[in-house]
């Protein structure tokens, strides 16, 4: 186990820069997840981590030791692939061994180490079959079992969910998180997901675009997002945006009321961007402030439902920079507890509480309270 | 269903009527081998013969050194094909894995090297072989077809590279191989079905070689090739057609064998397993 970190790492290909001075400290036993859209880098660090692509400047230490130009197995890091890579030619149990042979480990205490894993992972009785002749739950537990036999100084795990079908990945996600806890194994955990990211994580990497979006937390990550980025990639579904013209020094009209914003000090502009998240919109008049709107959709899902309003001209913006490409200017969502009696096309009462509201400046997007 | 009925039908009759023209020549040897000059003659023609001479394999041995020619077309065939493997195993992994400025130029010009007729290079050959003093031996055939092999041969495993999943070798690095370790601990014994296609394929192309045997070999006799042997069985003025027939039903088994031992691996399906 060990510390990695790493310091103004940059990738390009060509004239394309996909990692752009990339820096991070990550600490003994720690679970980190990169998480951002596709082609956003996130990918190309952790192959980089593992030794597979070159950097095209900056530095890698794991437990303080540069291996930014050592071969992947000197490293001493295992690796989990989307696809599990597993050797189609190889038993399982072989398949599991592969890295301790290499490393010339006698053959009883490859076995003890392959038995011991495979205990842990519930593919015991496995180790004779061949790759193809395994379910995708079970490929994937053997590509664990590859990794954690070696006993090395980190994982690192390529999206190694987005191969199992929806129950299944919940399972493993579970699975992955208490082998963590029991092995304690410095981990960096690569996924597109974000609520894979958020179960996961002791901390969260936000990447677009090569950069680093913000580095924190779950918990801070969704109540306190750096940018509209962010607030917009974090949750499901997604934060709504509106645009709000300022009325005074801290007020602004925000479906059709006059609103108290959750500011320190006055903006320096006539508008801003204002996030609500879906589930801090609520039935009845809970809240401070109460509105009324008319449901143009209702999603139930049985213990809630998803409520798709109109939302007036004034408060409409596109927004292409808000973490998800879906999102319509016309519409905002609220996710609703208890909402029976709400149904589609007939008016409902809808309220919210101004301190959950997120602000963000038109033009750099930076959050601002 | 009803409209499914008459395209099966279609499929069957030219699944047979292909069948029959691809099996009937080879019929039509066994008869000829296995039948009296009599019953070659006769019209309408034997499709059996009553007595089928068995005997006319070991008669054959006997009489030719065909077992000799055989000897020579397996170590000239076991040869160009190892020889091949080993450049082409190389070439075709470099161009499949590794982007290099010219590299798909460099691999159609070895497709280019393909596509000239085999004879175009005998008299070129002829020139090289006869200054290194190769003429007659074993060697020239080796090389020669060699040159013919090579190129497809590099870009039948280029392509069977291409649908191997990169990570297999980025995990076998990760599990501490260097890039030429994955390649043959990993990448090789899954690619066995190609591989087995590969070498099947240049030990045909080397086994019914003609031309490059009769120019490089007809002077030393001891190194003939079973075809070129073959074809010192016709007469000037008389053939034994049952005779040269089975002769070549003799110098066809091989290929079969091998055939016979590598289809295992010509089935496809190796690599299942390998990802989701």
């Amino acid at each position: 186990m060990a510390g990695i970190s790493i310091e103004r790492v940059t990738k390009s290909y060509g004239p394309l820069q996909v990692l752009k001075d990339f820096s991070l400290e990550i600490t003994d036993g720690e679970f980190v997840v990169f998480v951002g859209p596709s082609g956003c880098g996130k990918s190309t660090m952790l192959k980089i981590l593992a030794g597979l692509e070159e950097a095209t400047s900056g530095t890698v230490r794991i437990g303080g030791r540069d291996v930014t130009d050592l071969a992947p197995g000197d490293r001493d890091i295992a690796m989990v692939f989307q696809n599990y890579a597993l050797y189609p030619h190889l038993t399982v149990a072989r398949n599991m061994g592969f890295g301790l042979k290499m490393r010339g480990m006698p053959a009883a205490e490859i076995e003890r180490r392959v038995n011991e894993a495979a205990q842990i992972l519930g593919v015991a009785h496995l180790l004779d079959r061949k790759p193809k002749a395994l379910s995708g739950g079970q490929r994937q537990r053997v590509a664990l079992g590859r990794a954690i036999v070696r006993e090395p100084q980190a994982f690192l795990m390529d999206e190694p969910l987005s191969n199992l079908d929806a129950k299944l990945r919940v399972h493993t996600r579970a699975e992955i998180s208490a082998l963590h806890q029991r092995l304690k194994t410095t981990t960096i955990y690569v996924t597109h997901d974000q609520t894979e990211a958020m179960t996961m994580a002791d901390r969260i990497v936000i990447m677009r675009d090569g950069e680093i979006q913000q580095i924190a937390d779950p918990d801070t990550m969704f109540r306190k997002p750096a940018n509209l980025f962010v607030a917009g990639f974090i949750g499901s579904p997604g934060m709504n945006f509106f645009r709000a013209e300022l009325t005074g020094a801290r007020t602004a009209r925000l479906l059709g009321r006059e609103i108290e914003l959750p500011l320190a000090k006055a903006p320096g502009t006539r508008e801003l961007l204002v996030g609500l998240r879906p589930e801090y919109l609520s039935a009845g008049a809970t809240g401070p402030v109460t509105f009324e709107a008319t449901p143009r959709l209702v999603e139930s899902l049985g213990s809630e439902k998803y409520l798709y309003l109109d939302l007036a001209e004034e408060n409409r913006t596109s927004l292409k920079d808000a973490g998800s490409d879906d999102r319509r200017a016309d519409q905002f969502i609220a996710r609703v507890m208890d909402a029976d009696h709400v149904t589609q096309g007939q008016p409902v009462s809808l309220s919210f509480d101004p301190a959950r509201l997120h602000l963000f400046d038109p033009q750099t997007h930076l959050a601002l309270n | 269903m009803k409209r499914k009925l008459p395209a099966a039908a279609l499929l069957y009759v030219t699944v047979i009527v292909t069948c029959a023209l691809l099996v009937f020549p080879i019929y039509w040897l066994i008869v000829t081998a296995l039948a009296t000059p009599a019953e070659l003659r006769a019209l309408p023609p034997t499709f059996w013969p009553t007595a089928p001479r068995w005997g006319v394999f070991a008669e054959i041995i006997e009489q030719r050194p065909i077992l000799l020619w055989l000897g020579n077309s397996v170590l000239a065939a076991a040869g160009a094909v190892t020889l091949s493997m080993l450049v082409s195993v190389l070439a075709g992994y470099s161009l499949s894995r590794f982007k290099v400025r010219g590299g798909q130029s460099l691999g159609l010009f070895i497709l280019t090297a393909k596509m000239l007729p085999a004879t175009l290079l005998v008299i070129p050959l002829f020139g090289i072989f006869r200054m290194t003093g190769m003429i007659g031996s074993l060697w020239s055939i080796i090389l020669a077809h060699a040159t013919l092999i090579v190129p497809f041969t590099t870009w039948m495993l280029k392509g069977y590279f291409d649908t191997i999943p990169r990570e297999l070798e980025q995990a076998a690095m990760v599990d501490g191989c260097s890039p030429l370790g994955a390649m043959v601990r990993v990448i090789l014994p899954v690619s066995a079905p190609g591989l087995a296609a590969t070498a099947l394929y240049g030990f045909v192309l080397s086994w019914s070689d003609y031309a490059y045997a009769r120019t490089f070999l007809t002077n030393a006799q001891t190194n003939w090739t079973a075809n070129l042997g073959l074809t010192t069985m016709k007469g000037e003025y008389v053939s034994n057609w049952a005779d040269i027939s089975a002769a070549a039903l003799i110098v066809a088994l091989p290929v079969l064998l091998i055939y016979l031992f590598l289809e295992r691996y010509l089935v496809g399906g190796l690599t299942a397993g390998a990802e989701k």
